[in-house]
């Protein structure tokens, strides 16, 4: 892990950009590689009590101070619930629906978006054994979900948990739990979920950061244009590797309510960039560039300030504006749908 | 990164006028939309270009005479459920790049399907460019330019065929937008995206006609 400080790769394989900083990150590193030595002792010491990773209060803790990369993938299994899935469909599942046949169309876009996942990556090159798991990922996830197919962007979220995981079938699940039960509807073919969340979302703004909310109002940037991205691909492919993974941990245990949490943090954070900005233009800018910033990539203090600087967030408050914003949707439709036979 | 949108002009000469102008690319998946941007923005080409998600925002400042015009670029995902989130991307841009892939006849319906779109839709007065992409690989065409040709002109949209590959007609198409594009302030009817500015303390002072 240290060599890949001074490498135009890190250690997940994906290319440093050329502004990469360097010194920023050398900085970050030492401090963390430290850090996560002792988690993993003391998550060693968790094991030996509770090896199955069963759920609760202890286990959401060593969760929120990131789960180590070794475990990574049985334990997204574990505490998201997707051995819960596995154990309910059989463990043959994956095979059967790399048999069951899909949808032509459905297969030419997974095949096209194949090559075109984690280009810069090296373990993604052109012909190589993880781009042919990953089209065999997306084909059975389609296969067993043929309401939805495929949604670009799911192959960001495929790819990434190949990378950790190593492993495609426990790929396959985790897509499956993120899917069918973490995430409510982002992925169907009207997005009808996502496109709810992101007013879900800036209504959490308005809210948390009123001010941020009134000038994105002023500058007639919906929210939609910044976070549809963050939704979709769950920050990976947004925020810096290390950061999208703690998210991920987060994300497995806690469920979806963690993206807003994540999207309020950079809100909250850069509120005096953000209000800074005096057009649609340098505003789309700065959310560009906020994300590569040095709070992000300090991931460990970017998931403790994320709990503690944004205030109690429970469910029950995110889903009752899920519904209302459904049902506002719902009957916007219809009055338009009336308009139309009018 | 914010530096490339800044306009440059050679030392010493008086500075005229900056327009901004919002433009957005739209067209069925893998028609090349954000190489053109990559293209036209950064002068590069990647043989796989990541899939976009959502939206991604770009800008490039073109000259013409004493004019600069900014483009303010909202590059797209193609595929087809992301259509419900069009609207927003394509509200209030006085300009659109609808993108097809000669090779494949499919993606010109589905480019028709857009200029329908944004002629019921989007601000009135849009300047729409229809671009056939992938001219590079002219000898797998599927859709003759004849065609493409008539429908642009029957429909009163600028048209070329594009490879972001070889960079043929990108810069080009761009500006032919600029050209077409209203730059005096008495012929503004856009709302939001649309301002014309003295460039001198340009980013300070958005002149009335800005808005």
């Amino acid at each position: 892990m240290t060599t890949s400080t001074f490498s135009k790769t890190d250690e997940y394989g994906f290319k440093r950009p050329d502004d990469f900083d360097y010194l920023e990150y050398e900085k970050f590193m030492t401090a963390y590689l430290n850090y996560l030595t002792r988690r993993n002792m003391e998550w060693i010491s968790l094991m030996i009590y509770n090896p199955q990773l069963k759920r609760n209060s202890k286990l959401k803790k060593f969760v929120r101070t990131g789960i180590p990369l070794i475990l990574r993938g049985p334990g997204w299994i574990s505490v998201s619930g997707g051995q819960k899935l596995k154990d309910k469909y059989g463990s043959n599942t994956y095979r059967q629906m790399l048999d069951k046949p899909i949808n032509e169309d459905v297969k030419n876009i997974i095949l096209v978006d194949i090559p075109r996942t984690y280009p810069d990556n090296i373990y993604f090159q052109p012909n190589s054994d993880n781009q042919k798991a990953l089209f065999r990922i997306l084909c059975a996830f389609a296969a067993c979900n043929p309401d939805i197919g495929y949604c670009q962007g799911l192959n960001y979220i495929a790819g990434l948990l190949l990378l950790i995981t190593k492993n495609e079938e426990s790929c396959f699940w985790l897509l499956r739990v993120l899917v069918e039960n973490i995430l409510p509807d982002y992925y169907s073919k009207t997005m009808d979920g996502v496109i709810v969340d992101i007013e879900v979302f800036s209504r959490l703004v308005k809210k948390k950061c009123p001010e941020v909310s009134k000038h994105m109002i002023a500058l007639e940037m919906p929210w939609a244009l910044v976070a549809t991205k963050w939704f979709i691909c769950l920050f990976s492919e947004v925020l810096p590797i290390e950061t999208t993974l703690r998210v991920w941990d987060c994300l497995f245990y806690e469920g979806s309510k963690i993206l807003f949490r994540v999207g309020l943090m950079l809100v909250k954070h850069y509120k005096h960039d953000l209000l800074a900005c005096e057009d649609i233009s340098s505003l789309a800018e700065c959310f560009k560039s906020i994300v590569q910033q040095p709070f992000p990539l300090n991931c460990h203090i970017f998931i403790k300030q994320m709990f503690t600087e944004i205030g109690s967030l429970p469910m029950s408050l995110i889903n009752d504006l899920r519904k209302q914003v459904t049902a506002e949707r719902n009957a916007a439709n219809k009055s338009t749908s009336k308009n139309k036979k009018v | 990164m914010a530096n490339r949108a800044v306009p440059q002009r050679p030392n010493g000469q008086t500075p005229g006028k900056i327009c901004q102008f919002k433009l957005v690319l739209l067209g069925e998946s893998s028609v090349g939309k954000s190489s053109l941007v990559l293209r036209f923005v950064k002068g590069q080409f990647h043989e796989y270009q990541e899939s976009t998600i959502g939206a991604a925002f770009l800008t490039q400042t073109i000259h013409l005479n004493d004019v600069a015009v900014k483009f303010e670029i909202w590059d797209t995902a193609g595929q087809e459920r992301y259509h419900s989130l069009a609207p927003m991307y394509y509200r209030g841009a006085q300009a659109a790049i609808v993108v097809y892939d000669i090779t494949n006849q499919d993606t010109f319906e589905r480019a028709k399907n857009w200029v329908k779109e944004l002629q019921r839709q989007a601000t009135p007065g849009i300047v729409i460019a229809l671009a056939g992409n992938k001219l590079d690989l002219n000898t797998m065409r599927s859709v003759q330019t004849d065609e493409s040709q008539t429908y642009a002109y029957e429909n009163g949209l600028l048209f070329m065929e594009t490879s972001a590959k070889t960079s043929a007609n990108v810069t080009e198409i761009f500006k032919a937008i600029a050209e077409k594009l209203p730059k005096n302030e008495t012929t503004n009817t856009a709302g939001q995206g649309r301002r014309l500015v003295e460039s001198e303390g340009a980013n300070k002072s958005l002149s009335s006609c800005c808005k």
